[in-house]
């Protein structure tokens, strides 16, 4: 791994904050006592189970529960009679735009009509799970089974059937008169793109078919919850965001949100798959009809059949221009998003990803989110950006081929710099792209030559852009009976932030991170937090903690002046101690000076971050691959990440994160797809056929951090988490469109696919 | 209906009143409070559950309680002595090859499964051993540096 400083960057001498720190909760993990919501075990505790739809698309004639009701062991019954039935288009807060709660409920209870394959339509609770499952088979419920449409590209054709009656394509001048499957249209547009397209010297085009895929989270969704004689519900959950859970039950429950409690415990992987609710509200409901705790736990095959909301897949065309110097002049792209079963999939992020990093004056980006009988999409690591680096990164890759010019080249041609213009028009803050390439140039990634070897070959670049967001964090910090720091985030940790925030706190103590404890608050100890996702959480709750140190540390110095008899102005403070300015002054410890001052109450230090100015996030990748043009497999023999993470709190978790995140890449990119029967059923719901990568599929991965801090933010703290999933499957198809000389255009590019682009040449 | 179980775990014997049903990861988790063992898809596809069974790596999920008997199962718990941890956890943590944590005590059963029948495995070795054991987050990197640091130093 490499740390290089970007542009802009006066590095200030840093105590604990960008150092190699292990893990502080490291412990818990490698001995196996981590708690996730699996291992909680209460006294009295029922065990719950989900009866789903056998059916892709069907109505809901009748449902009788009496007969598992009357089977002996069976505590309590729910269906969707008991939970509130919400209007469309209802929300939750999150963020500026609100997140869609009416979605959420239809996919932990369906109501009148199914969608897709193992959505819920009742549950139990019993005193044992096997009791669980006799129950299920007593509930009849009567089907009147619908014509399913499975395919993405079938649920847009005019006669295709529709899924939802009420919905009419918005997004569309005059307003259509009859409903579709085409949920929303949006179109990014500046200059005249259809003129610049004719004009152009040379045209790259790209026609992907991207398979739905999941998040491949190795814990299944678990849920424990219990109802007290009061009706306060304590639910311990593996999820995002406590908040927003405790949002959304209060909602789909019809409780106040003073009466529920939501522990997040350890999060076994969630990668967007864990935000919305898959079960909880059930368990809820399901624990107050029968006073005792309930546990829920989703087998593996129920989380990949219709159980949780896999990433969408997509098909997306483009068409990129460029004049005779290779600089872009028009970029024009139709990208069709697969909902799922309910509406709502906006595409608008994955049309700004696919382009955002490329200066072109001219380009005209059409988007649709379109309904299927398939679970609900949701959100997976920069949600859509991968899909859309597949097709936009191999449409420059061919017109970097037809204009023979290097593909290094033409993107330091067109980079984006700080100020250019987004797709939206918005301008780029501080980024280091170009500093980005300019490292890359001189690696031996891109300088060493491809090594011959046994098959054909290929080596491939992709770049990768990702927003992320801001929204709420906060934090706050009290001080221990021995002086040291006990922070509170509000932020689930789904990506080691409580030691980078152990840091950030050591860091504005002068103490060292063992001195600092960090725990995660639920959402009643804790102020209010969005959830751990768009890489919001190190940067957003760095400031809520720079600002809680602060407070904390006012109001110690307050004491300490009081203590030392002097002025609190006159007194300096560091590495835990506060000392009078005058020579041979006083000094007292935080140690002592909590001693001393315990009967005056507690020091609470607090701090929020909302809205804290993005800093984007931008990534290149390089791969090396082998192709064996016998059996189409693809082997990875060379991968080099190069990403700009602003600041890195802690270099070597950051590389953790984009080892993962390539790893992730590579399996959608070659073996991860789910494979749908036409009936909706999912024919690969196991982990033996969703191939996701094992220690043997993925190579050694190569990391370079460049440091391009993001200005008015403290430390200059980047977002890391999810560019670096986004450029791998572009890499990795202009590798093997280099290695085979064909371009496979499917995502994931099986072994199959690739032998049909080699022998064929044609689009699978 | 129940069955009486018969088994040692971790050097202790225990009699267990279990289900017929039960495979060794239940009784495990559920009859003995063993959580530290995970269980990830309960079709032996993922390794979130391996123990060791006389010393080889097993899939506890694809295992019945029953077969159990007669057996020395060894699950992550037997590791650590209180605070102290075995070097694998030590490196591990170390090395940065746990994040999200549910694949790390099924990582550890195999790597010490490896490392006591190989103590001075190549990477491609420490690759094959943990290729049973499915890992989301870390990309396998981290972890196979921590492995191969355990037995260049304890493997001389």
């Amino acid at each position: 791994m490499t740390v290089l400083p970007g542009g802009g960057n006066e590095k200030k001498e840093l105590w604990i904050v960008g150092k190699r720190v292990p893990r502080v909760d490291g412990r818990e993990r490698v001995t196996g006592k981590a708690i996730y919501p699996a291992d909680l075990n209460l006294p009295g505790m029922v065990h719950a189970k989900i009866l789903r739809s056998p059916h892709a698309h069907a109505r809901i004639r009748r449902i009788d529960t009496s007969r598992a009701t009357a089977l002996k062991g069976v505590v309590a019954v729910v269906t969707a009679a008991d939970f509130v039935d919400l209007p469309i288009g209802a929300t939750v807060t999150m963020g500026d735009a609100g997140y869609d709660v009416w979605v959420v409920a239809h996919t932990n209870m369906a109501r009148e009509t199914v969608h897709w394959v193992g959505q819920p339509v009742a549950a139990v609770a019993a005193v044992d799970v096997h009791t669980a499952e006799a129950a299920l088979k007593l509930i009849e419920v009567e089907y009147e089974p619908l014509p399913p449409v499975v395919d993405l590209a079938e649920a847009m054709a005019p006669d295709a059937p529709v899924l939802h009656s009420n919905v009419v394509t918005k997004g569309v001048e005059p307003a259509p008169r009859s409903p579709s499957n085409v949920c929303s249209r949006t179109v990014i547009e500046r200059g005249d793109t259809a003129a610049a397209i004719e004009r152009a010297t040379a045209i790259g085009e790209a026609h992907a078919r991207i398979d739905t895929a999941h998040q491949g989270y190795l814990e299944p969704q678990v849920v424990v919850a219990q109802v007290d004689p009061n009706g306060f519900a304590t639910v311990w959950a593996s999820t995002q965001g406590q908040f927003t859970a405790e949002l959304m039950l209060a909602r789909i429950l019809g409780l106040p949100q003073s009466k529920i409690r939501v522990v997040p415990l350890e999060v076994g992987g969630a990668f967007g798959g864990k935000i919305a609710l898959h079960g909880e509200a059930a368990a809820v409901r399901l624990a107050e009809k029968c006073g005792q705790p309930v546990k829920l736990v989703l087998t593996r095959e129920e989380v990949l059949q219709g159980g949780s909301g896999p990433a969408a897949g997509a098909l997306i065309d483009i068409r990129v221009g460029a004049d005779r110097e290779g600089q872009l002049t028009a970029i024009e792209g139709t990208y069709r998003v697969d909902a799922g079963g309910l509406p709502g999939m906006s595409p608008s992020l994955i049309m700004q990803a696919s382009a955002a990093l490329y200066q072109c004056p001219n380009l005209k980006l059409e988007g649709y989110d379109v309904v299927t009988n398939k679970p609900r999409t949701e959100a997976y690591r920069g949600p859509g950006g991968i899909q859309a680096a597949f097709a936009m990164e191999q449409a420059l890759d061919v017109l970097c081929q037809r204009l023979d010019l290097d593909p290094l080249e033409f993107r330091k041609r067109n980079a984006a710099v700080t100020g250019s213009l987004m797709p939206i028009g918005t301008p780029f803050p501080t980024i280091g792209l170009t500093t980005i390439l300019e490292e890359v140039g001189q690696h031996p990634c891109w300088t060493d030559p491809l090594p011959a070897g046994k098959h054909p070959r290929g080596r491939g670049l992709a770049l990768g852009y990702w927003r992320g967001t801001s929204m709420t964090s906060a934090a706050h910090i009290t001080i221990a009976g021995d002086g040291r720091p006990m922070v509170t985030m509000g932020p689930v940790d789904i990506s080691g932030t409580r030691t980078a925030m152990a840091q950030v706190v050591a860091e504005e103590f002068g103490l060292s991170v063992e001195d600092v404890h960090v725990s995660t608050g639920d959402s009643k100890s804790a102020g209010y937090s969005d959830i751990a996702a768009g890489s919001r959480v190190a940067r957003t709750t760095t400031a809520a903690l720079v600002e809680a140190s602060a407070d904390a540390l006012r109001q110690l110095r307050m004491r300490a002046a009081e203590k030392l008899q002097a002025s609190p102005e006159d007194l300096d403070y560091a590495g835990g101690v506060f000392r009078t300015r005058k020579p041979g002054g006083a000094a007292i410890s935080l140690a002592e000076l909590m001693q001393a001052t315990l009967g005056e109450g507690a020091i609470v230090g607090r701090g929020v971050s909302t809205r804290l100015p993005l800093g984007v996030e931008i990534g290149a990748h390089v791969c090396d691959v082998e192709v064996d043009p016998g059996t189409g497999q693809t082997t990875v023999l060379r991968y080099t990440a190069f990403q700009d993470v602003g600041c890195a709190l802690n270099p070597p978790a950051i590389e953790g994160q984009m080892q993962g995140s390539v790893a992730q890449g590579l399996g959608w990119a070659l073996t991860e797809g789910f494979d749908y029967a036409p009936d909706g059923r999912l024919r690969n719901a196991s982990l033996l056929d969703y191939r996701i990568p094992t220690a043997l599929d993925v190579p050694p991965i190569d990391c370079v951090l460049i440091e391009t801090p993001v200005p008015g933010v403290p430390y200059g703290v980047r977002g890391v988490g999810e560019v670096p999933i986004v450029p791998v499957a572009g890499a990795v198809a202009n590798a093997v469109a280099r290695a085979i000389g064909v371009r496979v255009w499917h995502m994931p590019m099986t072994p199959e696919r690739v032998l049909r682009a080699i022998r064929g040449g044609v689009l699978d | 209906m129940k069955a009486l179980i018969r088994c040692t775990v971790n050097d202790e014997e225990h009699v267990v009143l279990a289900d017929p049903r039960d495979s060794l990861l239940e009784l495990l988790r559920d009859r003995l409070g063993l959580t530290g063992t995970k269980e990830g898809c309960s079709n032996g596809n993922c390794g979130t559950c391996t123990v060791l069974v006389d010393g080889a790596p097993v899939n506890a999920c694809l295992m019945l309680a029953a077969e159990a008997q007669g057996h020395e199962v060894v699950t992550v718990e037997s590791l650590s002595e209180g605070t102290k941890l075995h070097p694998i956890q030590q490196a591990l943590v170390e090395y940065g090859g746990t994040q999200c944590g549910f694949c790390t005590p099924g990582i550890v059963m195999s790597a010490k499964a490896l490392l006591d029948a190989n103590p001075r495995p190549t990477e491609d070795e420490i690759r094959h051993a943990i290729a049973g054991n499915l890992c989301r987050c870390t990309g396998y990197d981290k972890i196979v540096a921590a492995i191969a640091a355990v037995a260049a130093t304890e493997g001389e």
